[in-house]
């Protein structure tokens, strides 16, 4: 029993991601969630590679079975998507903040892999790009809400933003730290790090499933 | 487990609640917030319906004031002096007069007799008295029977017997609707038969007519109820709303109807 449930929740990553596919299948989602939809697309592909690549390492050749630069190009990836995502909502809130953040991550991408870590490193994800795209997130969901407490036109509350926004908050507050210690934690306890990696794939199922909400509520 | 790994895995745990409770936190503010703001948004809608509603009743109300005063001074003024000057010109002596004369008393005559046919008209027109004193039905019945014309239009009527017998405010302006419904089918949709129903449902009055003109769909009247010129659709739409009621506007079976559903008077009372 035990054991279909760690399988089930290994390969949550790619399964949640086919949540929010289905309801993208069944509703056409407008322009402004564009964004999200390339997101869902291409975060399938990655999670796939990086599960595929976890299941067969044991008949990989020994320099292709490690799936760490994976989970360092998924991240890069959210990161760059939903700060469009939330530079696009048409907020105008902490405008040019908004926009120099992604200026800001990109700076220290080149200077963090080109002089501290290697991002193709064969043992471990790069912790500190991990938290630093988490916390930047969460920058982005806390001033969505602070701009909604301001706003004075008083709408809906749930509408799809509010939906990924919430989503995407409680994922990047979960993981946070979690992507801070986990180059440490694997070094000290790997099998707690380990379980510890459940704790993100089932926060990354909430996650989905409020994309799924999202999409399903603004979908024609 | 030494000293380091223990501060490691309580750092972590303290920083995933430390990360959640805040998060949480926010979120409850932001949802608290966003429904605080959206009751105030509700009662300001609500307020501004209630002054919206305040201010087509007491414009309804003076119109009615204003529409019996005209009346009344028609009537008992120029209708008095009209009724006078008949009484005087019937007296004028014209058996001695010559033939030109004689033609141009009856004009004058004919002419004197139409003109207090029309004041009256208009009087009771703008002030209906069978509506004050035999209620809806009957004015209704009266209204239809003065325009309708066997070979020009035909009106047919089925009205219930629950009308009151004595106005309200209320029948006064269904009497306006029915009224300005009846005027718009004549004069634009040039019908020539027209048939008006009247009954009584789960404490909903129901006017049904229909006509067989060139008239109004739904999309049609909604349309036409924007337009500034269309004082007669806005007065009908002022009353609709003074009533609670609704109005709806279909055509099938090759003719058009109007349905206008009114809330009776008990049901609006409890809604206020």
């Amino acid at each position: 029993m035990l054991k279909i449930f760690q399988f089930i929740v290994d390969w949550s990553e790619v399964w949640s991601l086919l949540i929010p596919i289905a309801v993208l299948l069944l509703k056409k989602q407008p322009v402004g969630l564009k964004l999200v939809v390339f997101y869902v697309w291409t975060a399938l592909i990655i999670n796939l590679a990086i599960d595929m690549v976890w299941k067969f390492r044991t008949i990989l050749p020994a320099a292709y079975n490690s799936n760490n630069f994976l989970y360092n190009l998924h991240s890069i990836i959210r990161f760059y998507l939903f700060s469009a995502f939330f530079i696009h909502l048409n907020q105008p809130f902490l405008l040019i903040l908004k926009k120099i953040i992604p200026v800001f991550f990109t700076v220290f991408i080149i200077i963090n892999f080109t002089f501290y870590e290697n991002f193709f490193d064969y043992w471990k994800l790069s912790s500190r790009l991990l938290s630093t795209e988490a916390i930047l997130l969460l920058f982005y969901v806390l001033q969505y809400y602070l701009f909604k407490i301001n706003d004075n036109a008083a709408t809906r509350i749930t509408t799809s933003d509010f939906w990924i926004t919430t989503g995407l908050g409680i994922f990047v507050a979960l993981n946070f730290f979690i992507f801070l210690l986990y180059n440490e934690l694997t070094l000290r306890f790997q099998n707690f790090a380990i379980s510890l990696w459940s704790i993100h794939n089932i926060s990354y199922v909430i996650f989905n499933l409020f994309i799924a909400k999202g999409f399903y509520e603004s979908g024609r | 487990m030494n000293q380091g790994d223990n501060e490691i895995t309580l750092m972590l745990v303290i920083g995933i609640v430390a990360m959640l409770m805040l998060f949480i936190s926010l979120l409850l503010i932001f949802i608290f917030m966003q429904r605080k703001k959206l009751q105030y948004r509700l009662n300001l809608q609500t307020l501004q319906n209630i002054q919206k509603n305040q201010l087509i009743e007491a414009a309804v109300r003076s119109e009615e004031i204003e529409r019996h005063r005209i009346a009344e001074e028609l009537h008992d003024e120029v209708g008095a002096i009209l009724g006078s000057s008949s009484l005087h010109f019937y007296g004028i002596n014209i058996n001695d007069s010559d033939e030109t004369s004689k033609e141009m008393y009856q004009k004058g005559k004919s002419l004197l007799d139409e003109g207090i046919h029309k004041i009256r008209g208009i009087s009771h027109n703008l002030h209906s008295t069978i509506l004050q004193e035999l209620g809806l039905k009957e004015a209704i019945s009266h209204f239809c029977g003065k325009i309708s014309h066997s070979n020009v239009i035909e009106i047919s009527l089925n009205l219930t017997d629950q009308h009151n017998k004595k106005a309200t405010q209320n029948d006064i302006s269904i009497y306006r609707i029915i009224q300005e419904l009846i005027h718009n089918i004549i004069k634009h949709a040039k019908a020539n038969l027209i048939h008006i129903q009247s009954t009584s449902k789960n404490n909903n009055l129901i006017f049904i007519i229909w006509h067989n003109g060139n008239g109004l769909t739904q999309n049609q009247f909604e349309k036409l109820r924007y337009i500034k010129d269309g004082l007669g659709l806005k007065n009908i739409q002022n009353r609709i709303i003074l009533l609670k009621a609704d109005l709806a506007f279909s055509y099938h079976s090759e003719r058009y109807f109007i349905k206008i559903t009114i809330p009776e008077i008990e049901s609006i009372n409890r809604q206020d």
